[in-house]
């Protein structure tokens, strides 16, 4: 039985962590002279007494005033709620807190009793959340509470997810400072647990819906802890790891993966709900595809998201391409004009931008099909390569090769490489009036901006760029085309830091050659009377000397 | 053939006439009597009797089972068919090979075992063709000739020292003949020690042959003389005695040179340096009138020392050649030209990327690892157009090349003369710039090679030398306080000490100093001495410009300059030193560059070449340029000067090769947008747009004056008053629409022209639209309406120049054919097998197989062998005890019977007896 396992693991950790308080104690002692030790002793007693007798029960009342100061001594609010917590489980697991019909009336009055004191104890956790130090500890006894409560509680066989206890435990734990607490507690539980996973979304849910004002910071670790639950299980058979043991009927939520996933497109709707900022939203575009739309049902609630995000330009609409990807491909999403929208994607900051090598991932995926129009094809490639004009050469590197395996797939686009005058007027007219580029640059349609009638001037021009590579590679265009393809893999993600260091990375063997000839000025003008010209620096540039 | 095995043999036999009816004795006699036939007959006999039984052992050969295949279709002759078809004699190859194992494995049986045993080396011991007598003789010879080998042991005049000098594969390298009359050139006064190899051997056989004639002589006097005659044994006593002496004294001798010679050594370089200043007659003629003014000058003393150099020189000079024919000035001025113009064509070559011969190979595997990086389906350097475009060019350049003419040279040793006479020394460095012009054009018709420079230098450290030693203060400074001796600096660190007290303006002149100073030629650590020092330089010059002062700039380019001219000795510990600074640029502050580095890198532009399509200095710091104009979001208005500098260094270093910068449009296009007072209302064009910072527009600059932007412009945190940020505004725009024009005729020829300055024109007329022409002085707004006008100029000469592309004008690759090729005289026995590879792999493998199964049967043949063997021995012990066991039985079955006859005797005897006693 895992849950009996687990408790166990629970108990030797409280146990652990007790150790440890004594130990610290103990130090503590040593400096701070008996006051510790005389607390740790009477806690001991006290527990002692408690479990010696109900008559002792007063007790717990002392314990849980002693928890509830946990801002003035937190040593003696963390010792006597780790006692407290342990005379709960025991007291629950007695059974002393279940109430029956069949019990004296004396009895119901205890049992009530300690049923009020337990919520005592529970409100006196919540708030040792609040403080940094004692939250983690405190998770702790909450959830090996929480496990004892589901267990022994009620009357029935079966466990009783205490969902009012977490709920407010999710809420302490998001308000809380302590930001070690919530990894820990993704850590421990979530990713382990298939049951606190589902009861947390939904816990999330209700807590976002309830309030009616979440201030950014709650927002932000929402945010952080709905991210970091990424591993969407496959199917309901996956579901087997519990926290605590889940009813054993069939049919039950916790055993459905939709219903799972459910509570996730739950909580993360309500979270967009709220709104997102700018940085949020960009993280949420990152995480789309990954983490985020395969927790979603019915990913179509995404589609105006994302749609708007895809609307709305600039990098935004680049990082939302993926999940619009991700909906076209999966969920047979109609993007209406998709094309057009990806073709004005193309604009001057693209090839600078810090998300090129993705953007070119995926618009290699979207151009990979041999059925899209040439034309559509061509435009593509006249756009680039008139943006490969002001273009850094780590993007040139890409949109070259890029451009070669295009030409492969599309012949119909090389006309753009190698274009015969065929009639004599034809030469004539070249002749005479040179030729205008067909290409129209501001046309919005990526069908009608004839670029096919066009040619790759651009590329040509770079076959003469400053950076031998790129022009190397600028040149696999005027080559013959006897490769297949090109494997882009290898050009994406350059950088000029990247170019630099492979350069200056390799030693030195080989004499350089240098100039022959000495100049005899650099930075100093000629004379009036000498007849050579300036350099181009010397004669722009002030060097002090006229 | 019909009948049994034995019939057939019965009737072959009679058929050989080996068994017939029986003869009769006339008959036989009559054989008998032939005598000279009868070896014949039996030889013919036993011939027959060998085929006989051949041919009825059917186990003799092995055969194709069922006969011959297709007998029609060899051309053999038919006796050979019977040869042919017996494929192998296995009883043959069976009774070889046991024969051959009994002859080693047996061998090694019997041997097992059994250890030790002697081995006779003794010469002819083994061999029975020799007889006892001859052995003897043989042997004895041997060890005679062995002993001989060392009888030189004893000879009195052989020299015991081992030969001096080298030798080549047991010769000496150098001949007596051929030293004989080199050696008759010689003064031999001028040379007491000369060159001597020491005790060369014709020396030595010269010197023997005297004492023997000298000995033959006394003999022959005191044979002469009436006195006694000398004994045999008191002549050669006589003979030794003086051989002795002689040795000793050649001792002496040797001694004697080797402490000169070690003198000399001492002397060397001085010496070497007197050698190599044989200049070529031109020089001297160009030095004649100088020469004579020195002689009127300087003192008798140093004349008469200088006399004496000259005499030593031509003397030592072993290899004087007649010198040159003295040139025309036509012809050097063609000379000249020539190596410029090959020069030239070497750039060229390099900027299109093509290697050179030796570079050729290194070239290749650099292309093979890109190709491996990038998909290797290029060939980079086999473009027919870049041909075509590099021959323009070519065409183009060649009479630059030869206007140029000899600038070549360097004129930082011109003022050399001057510390030399130590009179006129007032070297300001303004001053030596125009000392360089006016010397010029001596240095020029000079026309010297960078060696003849070096050899200037190296000629006045060597006469500096001694002025230096004669003066009071060996180590005093001139008259700027600069010292005429430095350490060389060998770090930064050093160079900064060593620079201290120094004024930056009188740099240059220490550098030359040390430059001459340690001068390679004067000692053999000189060379990494000023390579670590040509480093040092290169990181003070960084230094220096951090610390920029505007006076300096003249200074800056003088050391660049060295730099230059030291990188042609020491190409990479400068190119080192250089990519070192790149390098540390780039990883600390690649986006925020300081003067030094603009230095630096105008420094690399100018000494290395930047039109090379791959350079290992310059395709960094090209690198590192657009980095920082594509990268940086300018913040300040330092920002855009810092730009703009490298924008126009970027232009030069462009200038030659034509290669097209993408940054430096994106800068200056992003650059006026954001100068310009208004932002512009559309997009220009393809480039990225920087919004400005604030404060960046330029407003209400209409009173300013243009300035030119200098380097304290570069340095960021300064406060600027309004104006001056007006001014440095102006400046700006100026400096940058001075680059498009410059960039827009650079690039002109560029396909892709009309695209590229497009929005360049539309950004000039941007700035020069109402609105923002208010703001900017009329100067200016007319600048830059000229080069809008020159901008739509080019671009309708581009849109006019523009053709379609045509790049594909290759030969049509053949489609690869997958026809079977037909063999005409196929085997089937062959493999036919078009992969070499493959085909060697599997013919090894057959061998391999073919191999391991001969290899196995012989083992098992091996085994067989043994065991056979084994139990042959076996049996031949068994039966020998079996025979013994069955004397022995016998023999005590004999005694047993003789026994019982005994008994049976001795009990009928007594029978007898008894019978009888009764």
């Amino acid at each position: 039985m895992p849950a009996a396992t687990e408790e166990v693991a629970v108990k030797t950790s409280v146990k652990r962590k007790r150790q440890e308080n004594g130990d610290q104690l103990k130090k503590r002692r040593k400096s701070a002279g008996s006051d510790g030790e005389e607390l740790q002793a009477k806690i001991e007693k006290l527990e002692a007494e408690i479990q010696e007798s109900k008559k002792h029960y007063n007790n717990i009342v002392t314990l849980i005033e002693l928890a509830q100061k946990h801002n003035d001594d937190a040593k003696a609010a963390l010792a006597g709620s780790e006692a407290l917590c342990r005379i709960f489980i025991r007291l629950l697991a007695a059974g002393n807190l279940v109430k029956r019909k069949d019990v004296s009336e004396k009895e119901a009055t205890v049992t009530s009793w300690l049923r009020d004191r337990l919520a005592d104890y529970r409100g006196a956790l919540l708030s040792m959340f609040r403080s940094e130090n004692l939250a983690l500890n405190t998770l702790m006894l909450a959830m090996a509470l929480l496990k004892a409560e589901a267990q022994h509680l009620s009357d029935s066989e079966e466990a009783v997810f205490p969902r009012y206890f977490f709920s407010d435990i999710i809420a302490a734990l998001l308000e809380s400072p302590a930001e070690q607490l919530r990894e820990h507690f993704s850590e421990k539980f979530i990713d382990k647990y298939d049951d606190i996973r589902f009861y947390t979304f939904e816990a999330i849910k209700a807590y976002l819906t309830d309030h009616e004002h979440v201030d950014e910071g709650v927002r932000d670790t929402v945010f952080e802890m709905l991210l970091s639950m990424e591993d969407v299980p496959e199917s309901s058979e996956d579901l087997e790891n519990f926290y605590i043991e889940p009813p054993q009927k069939k049919k039950h939520p916790l055993r459905s993966l939709s219903q799972h996933k459910k509570q996730a497109q739950e909580a993360w709707l309500a979270l967009m709900q709220l709104g997102l900022s700018k940085e949020q939203r960009k993280k949420v575009l990152e995480a789309m595809a990954t983490s985020i739309a395969p927790w979603f049902t019915k990913p179509e609630l995404l589609m105006d998201f994302l749609t708007d995000c895809y609307n709305s330009g600039g990098s935004i609409s680049l990082l939302a391409l993926s999940g619009v990807f991700y909906l076209i491909q999966e969920r047979n999403l109609d993007y209406p004009e998709f094309y057009t929208k990806l073709y004005s994607l193309l604009d001057a900051d693209i090839l600078h931008s810090k998300y090129r090598s993705r953007f070119f991932r995926l618009l290699d995926t979207f151009l990979a099909s041999s059925h899209l129009p040439a034309v559509l094809v061509a435009s593509f490639i006249k756009r680039l390569a008139r943006l490969a004009l002001n273009a850094p050469p780590s993007a040139i590197v890409v949109i070259v090769p890029w451009f070669y395996n295009l030409f492969k797939k599309h012949p119909l686009t090389t006309f753009m490489m190698h274009r015969v005058p065929r009639t004599k007027e034809e030469k004539d007219l070249l002749e005479r009036e040179g030729l205008e580029d067909p290409f129209l640059p501001d046309e919005k349609d990526p069908m009608e901006t004839r670029a096919i009638d066009s040619c790759l001037w651009e590329i040509v021009q770079l076959q003469s760029h400053y950076h031998p590579n790129v022009a190397t590679i600028a040149k696999i265009i005027s080559e013959q085309f006897t490769k297949q393809a090109y494997n882009l893999e290898d050009f994406l993600d350059h950088s000029y830091g990247s170019l630099l260091e492979a350069e200056i990375s390799k030693e030195v063997k080989k004499p350089p050659v240098v100039e022959y000839m000495i100049p005899k000025r650099i930075f100093t003008k000629a004379g009036p009377g000498v007849e050579e010209k300036d350099s181009l620096l010397a004669s722009l540039w002030d060097f002090g000397s006229s | 053939m019909a009948g049994s095995q034995l019939k057939r043999l019965k009737a072959s036999l009679r058929e050989q006439g080996l068994i017939g009816p029986q003869q009769s004795k006339k008959q036989k006699r009559k054989n008998a009597q032939d005598q000279k036939g009868k070896n014949d007959k039996r030889l013919q006999r036993t011939e027959a009797l060998a085929s006989i039984r051949e041919q009825f052992n059917p186990f003799q050969f092995k055969t194709n089972a069922r006969g011959p295949k297709f007998e029609v279709t060899t051309n053999k002759p038919v006796g050979d068919m019977a040869a042919m078809a017996i494929k192998g004699r296995p009883g043959l190859a069976r009774a070889v090979g046991e024969e051959r194992r009994r002859q080693t494995l047996l061998v090694e049986m019997q041997r097992r075992n059994k250890v030790g045993g002697l081995i006779d080396r003794r010469f002819g011991e083994d061999d029975p063709n020799m007889s006892l007598e001859e052995k003897m003789i043989e042997r004895y010879t041997r060890e005679q000739q062995r002993n001989h080998k060392k009888s030189a042991v004893f000879d009195l005049e052989e020299d015991d020292e081992p030969m001096g000098g080298l030798t080549h594969m047991g010769k000496p390298l150098f001949d007596d003949d051929e030293e004989e009359p080199a050696r008759d050139d010689f003064d031999e006064e001028d040379l007491p020690s000369g060159d001597e190899s020491d005790s060369s051997r014709a020396e030595r056989r010269r010197l023997k042959r005297q004492r023997l004639a000298g000995a033959a002589e006394e003999q022959e006097e005191e044979d002469g003389q009436p006195e006694r005659k000398k004994t045999k044994k008191e002549i050669y006593e006589e003979i030794i005695a003086k051989s002795k002496l002689h040795k000793y004294e050649r001792q002496a001798a040797k001694e004697e040179d080797n402490e000169l010679r070690e003198e000399l050594d001492k002397t060397m370089p001085e010496l070497q340096a007197l050698l190599f200043q044989r200049e070529k007659p031109p020089s001297n003629d160009q030095k004649g009138p100088l020469d004579s003014i020195v002689i009127a000058g300087k003192d008798k003393a140093a004349l008469d020392k200088d006399y004496d150099i000259r005499v030593k020189q031509l003397a030592a000079d072993k290899r004087a050649q007649p010198a040159e024919r003295t040139k025309t000035e036509e012809e050097k001025a063609e000379e000249e030209s020539r190596r410029l113009k090959e020069l030239e064509e070497k750039r060229l070559r390099r900027m299109r990327g093509e290697a050179d011969e030796e570079e050729e190979d290194e070239e290749e595997e650099k292309a093979e690892k890109k190709g491996s990086a990038e998909g290797q389906a290029y060939d980079p350097f086999s473009t027919e157009e870049n041909d075509e475009f590099g021959l323009g060019k070519g065409v183009k350049y060649r009479p630059t090349a030869t206007e140029l003419g000899f600038d070549d040279e360097d004129d930082f040793l011109i003022d050399d003369d001057l510390v030399a006479s130590g009179s006129e020394l007032e070297l300001d460095s303004d001053d030596m710039g125009g000392e360089a012009s006016e010397d010029e054009d001596a240095e020029s018709e000079a026309g010297s090679d960078d060696d003849e420079f070096v050899k200037g230098i190296l000629t006045e450290a060597e006469s500096k030398d001694p002025v230096f030693q004669a003066a009071e203060n060996a180590k005093g400074d001139d008259e700027n306080g600069i010292p005429y001796t430095f350490p060389c600096p060998q770090t930064h660190e050093q160079l900064l000490k060593v620079f201290e007290g120094i004024e930056v303006t009188k740099l240059p002149v220490a550098v030359q100093r040390i430059r001459a100073l340690y001068h390679p030629k004067l000692d053999s650590k000189n060379k990494e001495r000023l390579g670590q020092f040509s480093q040092a330089l290169v990181q003070h010059v960084a230094y220096l410009g951090d610390r920029f002062e505007p006076h300096w700039f003249p200074t800056l380019e003088s050391l660049s300059r060295h730099i230059h001219s030291l990188a042609k000795s020491f190409p990479i510990e400068v190119a080192k030193a250089y990519r070192a600074h790149i390098q540390e640029m780039e990883q600390q502050r690649p986006l925020s560059l300081t003067v030094g580095d603009l230095v630096v890198l105008t420094a690399i532009g100018t000494t290395f070449p930047t039109s090379d399509h791959f350079h290992q200095v310059v395709t960094p710091a090209m690198l590192a340029i657009a980095r920082y104009l594509g990268q940086k979001i300018p913040q300040g208005l330092s920002d855009y000067a810092t730009g703009t500098y490298l924008s126009i260094l970027s232009l030069q270093y462009q200038q030659f090769s034509k290669r097209y910068v993408p940054e430096l449009m994106n800068f200056c296009l992003n650059t006026l947008c954001s100068l310009a007072h208004e932002k512009p209302r559309e997009k220009l064009g393809f480039f990225p747009v920087h919004e400005p910072a604030a404060g960046i527009r330029i407003k209400g600059a209409s009173k300013t004056t243009i300035r030119q932007l200098n380097c304290s412009d570069c340095q960021p945190n300064q406060s600027l008053s309004p104006e001056e940020e007006g001014s440095l505004k102006v400046a700006i725009i100026s400096t940058i629409t001075a680059v498009l024009k410059a960039a827009a005729e650079t690039w002109h020829k560029l396909p892709a022209f009309y695209e590229t300055f497009q929005p360049a024109l539309l950004a000039l007329q941007h700035l020069t639209s109402k609105p923002n022409a208010a703001h900017l002085p009329p100067a200016l707004t007319a600048k830059l309406t000229d080069t809008a006008s020159t901008i739509a100029r080019l671009l309708q000469l581009a849109r006019l120049s523009r053709r379609p592309l045509e790049l594909h004008h290759h030969r049509p690759l053949a489609i690869r054919t997958y026809v079977p090729k037909f063999e005409d005289s196929f085997d089937p026995d062959k493999h036919y097998d078009p992969d070499r590879e493959r085909a060697e792999l599997a013919k090894l493998k057959a061998e391999h197989k073919r191999e391991r199964k001969g290899a196995l049967r012989e083992l098992r043949k091996d085994a067989a062998f043994i065991r056979r063997e084994n139990l042959r021995i076996k049996k031949e012990r068994d039966a020998a005890y079996e025979k013994k066991y069955k004397r022995l039985v016998a023999e005590i079955q004999g005694q047993e019977g003789q026994a019982a006859n005994e008994y049976a005797r001795e009990k009928a005897a007594r029978k007898r007896k008894a019978a009888r006693g009764r």
